[in-house]
């Protein structure tokens, strides 16, 4: 692992093998319509490094927005860091939302704001000081490289470094569990290697990683993570590895 | 909640704040314009009212019904006599007879009243403190025992029908007051309903990333208090300008029923809370709508 990468620093902060999320018999249903995600159940342990695959449509991000808790599921029981996330009430939420990092598919950057600021924004939100988060926020721009462009629009910027932005903001809080929809989507392999990087530097230091992606070479890039694969909204779970504890990660150079 | 108002300068990023550049300060510039115009008539009228009917309240009119002018004569000389010797009568003024047909005149016609039409004489009065129903009825029995055919009119009975209208001109302009406070609110959900919905994106972000409702409303609070802090600078100052210049065309009028009407000077401490007033009702009705519909989403 590069020694640069800036969550090295951090401490790990999860006890081992408590479960970060447990879904039992969970289906979710917009509206009226058939059921997006049917009879999902499973558990995501601290330290585990998960990719969610399917076809389009499959209900990736359906998944991956219970798992942010931006959704409540129709029917079933998801814990979530030890709590009953559907009877949590919404007062609590945003505090279980702060240990939780999403990288959006779309980015979600906000418009007017600089990169600088886009990447700080989640530490404001927490309450942490200017002083105490220009150092980590300088640093992240470092490495994902746009030190040049701290001050810099979304606008004003390309796609691949966009997406940048949009996973140095989900990951600067030091999340507990880290959920991204495509995230390499729009860079190129080195970039991507880079970033996957970042995802497993944060990962050995007790962050649940959850990468929903297309990309076949990308599920090569880490040993020992494992796979989630929805198929029309089912959860098929051909290695069985899901309902085992994790192996160690080792990410192949 | 006036607190929310301070923000640090990152957090002021969020929600870009348009410093006047927008409609809502210059629509809050024209409500608070008209409140404060109708809030200073009603303190004016207020204030006349007051002054005019405590001066009235305190006095009467006697007349002396008597056909001889002689007798006449003498029973005013006795009826004042008899007033000025009363604790509670402050001063007695015999009307001149030449007065009193003055004020027949218009109605009569000039050079028809001479000595021969038996015309009353009149005494005002004016009490020290404003007298009880008994004090005039007692007032009437003391003197009558000098002139029997004697009359007390207090001058707040013939009043009475001006001072109810002014009563009723006082509520209809604190109604129209507290209607145009319904209609600033109105105009703050508006505006801030439509910022919401500009910002939508930028408050979704926040609350996925664990921003709280609080959070997000201590944004569009400050935001609105600014253009209503500008909007009620603006307003005031256009209003004061008018009530000081119609405040000195009053002035210029004829004493008289106006002569009462003035704009009081602990108006002005009034009219200055009016506009911190609205910055207030204007963030609590930018936190409760702002809060309000983020409770829509999860």
């Amino acid at each position: 692992m590069n020694s640069l990468c800036p969550v090295m620093s951090f401490v790990p902060f999860i006890a081992p093998m408590q479960s970060v999320v447990e879904f039992d018999n969970v289906g979710l249903r917009y509206g009226t319509g058939v059921e997006t995600l049917t009879d999902l159940s499973f558990t995501l342990y601290p330290g585990s490094f998960y990719f969610l695959t399917g076809a389009s449509g499959a209900g990736k991000t359906s998944l991956l927005k219970l798992l942010y808790l931006a959704h409540r599921p129709s029917r079933g029981a998801i814990r979530m860091f030890g709590h009953d996330a559907i009877t949590l009430p919404r007062s609590r939420l945003p505090g279980f939302r702060r240990r939780i990092g999403v990288v959006f598919q779309d980015f979600r950057l906000v418009a007017h704001l600089s990169t600088f600021d886009n990447i700080a924004l989640p530490l404001r939100i927490a309450g942490i000081q200017e002083k105490d988060l220009r150092g980590p926020v300088t640093e992240m721009l470092a490495w994902i490289g746009l030190t040049e462009r701290a001050d810099a629009r979304p606008a004003t910027l390309s796609g691949g470094e966009q997406q940048r932005i949009a996973i140095a903001r989900a990951v600067i809080g030091r999340p507990e569990m880290l959920v991204a929809d495509e995230p390499t989507g729009n860079v190129d392999p080195e970039m991507a290697r880079r970033l996957l990087q970042l995802f497993a530097a944060l990962n050995k230091l007790g962050t649940t990683v959850v990468v929903a992606t297309h990309d076949i070479h990308l599920l090569q890039e880490i040993e020992g993570a494992q796979m989630m694969r929805l198929d029309k909204g089912r959860l098929s779970d051909p290695t069985g590895s899901l309902r085992h504890p994790p192996r160690p990660l080792v990410l192949k150079n | 909640m006036l607190l929310d108002f301070v923000l640090p300068a990152h957090d002021r990023k969020l929600i870009p704040e348009g410093r006047l550049s927008g409609q809502m300060p210059w629509v809050i510039a024209i409500m608070l314009f008209l409140t404060l115009l109708v809030a200073a008539g009603a303190l004016t009228l207020t204030e006349a009212a007051r002054q005019g009917g405590q001066d009235l309240a305190r006095q009467v009119t006697v007349q002396i019904i008597e056909s001889d002018p002689a007798q006449r004569a003498a029973q005013r000389a006795a009826v004042t006599r008899t007033l000025r010797n009363m604790d509670s009568v402050a001063e007695v003024r015999p009307v001149p007879d030449t007065q009193v047909r003055a004020l027949l005149e218009p109605w009569l016609g000039t050079g028809v009243i001479d000595a021969d039409v038996p015309v009353p004489a009149l005494v005002d009065v004016r009490f020290g403190s404003v007298p009880t129903a008994k004090t005039l009825t007692r007032l009437q029995s003391t003197l009558r025992s000098v002139a029997p055919n004697i009359r007390v009119d207090s001058h707040s009975s013939w009043m009475a029908p001006f001072f109810e209208l002014m009563r009723a001109l006082i509520w209809l302009a604190a109604v129209v007051f507290l209607l145009l406070l319904v209609a600033t609110s109105a105009v703050v959900i508006l505006a801030v309903r439509s910022t919401l919905n500009t910002h939508r994106e930028t408050i979704e972000i926040m609350h996925m990333m664990g921003g709280t409702d609080l959070q997000a409303a201590r944004l569009f609070q400050r935001r609105v208090a600014l253009d209503a802090l500008l909007g009620g600078v603006v307003g005031f100052i256009v209003a004061a300008v008018v009530i000081v210049s119609v405040g000195e065309r009053f002035a210029a009028v004829e004493p008289g029923l106006l002569s009462g009407a003035h704009f009081p000077y602990y108006g002005w401490a009034i009219l200055a809370l009016i506009p911190l007033a609205v910055m207030a009702l204007a963030m609590l009705m930018a936190r409760m709508t702002v809060i309000s519909a983020l409770k829509r989403i999860l």
